[in-house]
């Protein structure tokens, strides 16, 4: 239930960090200040293996497991990358924390730097968050100036700075290697794995990709401690997680919970301002769209890596998309059908057909020309998809389209049987703010 | 564009990167902003400065789409179009605006050159839903049909940016 601004600092601080003193003031950089030079690498390691923190991106891999997968060679250059791309449905976490407490995410890099003896961080933002990008050229500087960045950063052997590299326009290059590519001045087309980025990332060196919030829990973690994180609501999976609420809600934003202590119930109901008077929910893709979906029987599910998994889906990347009973479902499944048309590399056949044809199949049965074979033919796809690519956004696609079906199946078939469906009215909004 | 106007751009952050080709794309992005898309002369120069043929610039450039082979409107106008701002009224928006420039519904220029509008996939801004943006820069929301056309009202009158950031 309860909200925890750890991540979100600025939210505890009650308004922007934006300014180095601002960001200081509310405690930050304590966490380089006690550990760069104070304590041993390794040592800095184990402390983020032992909150349990995972990956906030997406895939929700343990955080000090993928960092201590890098070789401990001094003599190879290594690099922190951090994905800043932001691109799945529903989510819009990362655009907070490095418009409104950008300093944390750029110590977070640092700390993540120093525990794995890299040379150089990278920090990949989508080029349509041109105005963020700009917010953090600016945070960089200062914390440059300020000596937290660059050489011998606090007068410690350390030196180590950050690049800020803009993306321009593709879903794909948030999937790790597709970045990587795309890093490196290539088309962002993802990498056969193994070998996986730890032991052969950027410019085939060691590198360590880890999300924007996943790096911007690292401070808290180095100053509370990480028995303190890793009390933080399940065993398994510890610690504060943000999500990002957006669709049939009437408070849209984000929110940052303890994981497990809040259900989406609570979430959707207490936090984002529940529906409109009347509604019931419909549909919920909890973890960004690349999820299966869940309906109103699941609103009671805890918001945690494992619960959520036993209802049939994934945390993901935390964007939590709401629809309504005004909602079409197949209208909305052939929305998503079209998103990772447009976002599918083409590099694999299986992937670049596949989506091309759900969306095709999608689009006739809600033009009212759909037949009864479809429904066959859509689930026939599925097996045809995944498994048979290079990465996971092929799963990423099928998930929403197969889920869909097989929990309201009977307004696919209603669509068929109908002759369509009509566009149904949106939620109206207020003016522009 | 031209190969010396590229490398005094990206000559300052050479070092950053163990690869030459890492420059290609902030290369592309900058000879962007002088016309807000890429010319044959633009892909020749980051060629050029970087190191690397102007074929495989271009192989480069034509994956990504916020790197424009083909002039644009002045002002390039991005409709989200994915879920949450669907179920928010953007297909209204969208229709009202492709209306109203005289596009078809797949989105174009309008025919004074001003305004280009395009269907884009999420923009991360779902909480101010549904949003629009202007060239890469400035993004805002929650929108009406009504005052989406506002909005590229005043794009289509104001000056220009000195640098298109798409
Ligand atoms: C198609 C696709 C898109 C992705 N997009 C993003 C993204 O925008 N941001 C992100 O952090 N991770 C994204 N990921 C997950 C990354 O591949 C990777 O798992 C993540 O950056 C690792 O960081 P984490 O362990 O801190 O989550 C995406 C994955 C796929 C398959
Ligand atoms: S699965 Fe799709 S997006 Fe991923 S590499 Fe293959 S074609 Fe590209």
């Amino acid at each position: 239930m309860p909200i925890l601004n750890s991540v979100y600092r600025h939210r505890e601080a009650g308004h922007v960090l934006t300014e180095l003193v601002a960001y200081r003031a509310a405690g930050g950089f304590a966490a380089i200040e006690q550990s760069i030079g104070e304590m041993e690498p390794d040592d800095l390691l184990y402390v983020f293996h032992r909150s349990g923190l995972r990956g906030r991106g997406g895939a929700g891999f343990p955080m000090g497991r993928k960092a201590s997968f890098l070789p401990k060679d001094a003599k190879l250059a290594k690099y922190v990358v951090c994905n800043a791309d932001e691109s799945e449905p529903g989510t819009f976490k990362d655009r907070e924390i490095i418009e409104m407490n950008p300093f944390q995410l750029i110590e977070g890099m640092v700390l993540a730097g120093y525990a794995i003896g890299a040379d150089r961080g990278y920090i990949y933002i989508r080029g349509e968050y041109e105005h963020q990008a700009r917010v953090l050229d600016a945070a960089l500087i200062a914390a440059r100036e300020a000596g937290f960045l660059g050489d011998n950063i606090l007068r410690s052997d350390f030196s180590y700075d950050i690049t800020l590299y803009r993306g321009a326009g593709a879903y794909i290059c948030g999937e790790e290697t597709g970045l990587l590519e795309s890093l490196e001045g290539k088309r962002g087309q993802p990498r056969l794995k193994p070998p996986f980025p730890a032991v052969a990332g950027l410019y085939s060196s060691p590198t360590l990709i880890n999300n924007v919030e996943t790096l911007s829990a690292l401070p808290p973690i180095v100053t509370q401690g990480a028995d303190w994180y890793a009390a933080l609501g399940p065993e398994k999976s510890p610690g504060t997680k943000i999500f990002s609420v957006s669709g049939h809600v009437q408070r849209p934003g984000n929110y940052e919970v303890v994981l497990g202590e809040t259900t989406l119930r609570e979430l959707i109901y207490e936090h984002a301002g529940g529906l409109r008077e009347g509604h019931q929910v419909k549909a919920v893709w909890v973890g960004g769209s690349s999820v299966p979906v869940l309906g109103a029987m699941h609103l009671d599910t805890p918001l945690d890596y494992e619960s959520l998994n036993a209802a049939g889906t994934f945390l993901g990347s935390g964007g939590c998309i709401v629809m309504d009973d005004s909602g079409c479902i197949v209208r909305a499944t052939l929305r998503l059908a079209s998103f990772y048309r447009h976002e599918s590399c083409g590099k694999c056949t299986p992937c670049r057909e596949g989506t091309n044809w759900m969306e095709r199949i999608l689009q006739r049965m809600v033009d009212g020309e759909g037949r009864m074979e479809d429904l066959e033919l859509l689930e026939s796809l599925f097996g045809r998809i995944s498994g048979k690519v290079l990465c996971a956004l092929a799963d990423g696609a099928v998930a929403p389209v197969a889920s869909a079906i097989k929990m309201f199946r009977e307004d696919f078939v209603a669509a068929v049987t109908d002759g369509g469906t009509p566009r149904p009215a949106p939620m109206s909004v207020v003016e522009v703010r | 564009m031209n190969a010396d106007q590229v490398r005094a751009h990206i000559d300052p952050i050479r070092h950053e990167y163990a690869e030459a080709r890492s420059l290609i794309l902030p290369a592309l992005k900058f000879a962007q902003t002088e016309k807000g898309h890429l010319t044959r002369e633009d892909l020749e120069a980051v060629g050029e400065a970087t190191g690397f043929s102007a074929a495989y610039v271009e192989s480069v450039a034509s994956f990504y789409d916020r790197l424009y082979l083909a002039p644009t409107g002045a002002r390039v106008v991005s409709v989200c179009v994915t879920l949450s701002c669907m179920l928010r009224g953007a297909d209204e928006v969208w229709d009202h605006l492709c209306e109203r420039e005289g596009v078809s519904h797949h989105g174009g220029t309008s025919e004074d050159g001003r305004i280009t509008i395009q269907e884009a996939q999420c923009l991360g801004y779902c909480d101010r839903a549904p949003c629009i943006q202007a060239d890469a820069e400035e993004t805002k929301g929650p929108f009406t049909p009504g005052s989406a056309a506002a909005f590229v009202d005043a794009l289509r009158a104001a000056p220009d940016p000195h640098e298109f950031w798409r």
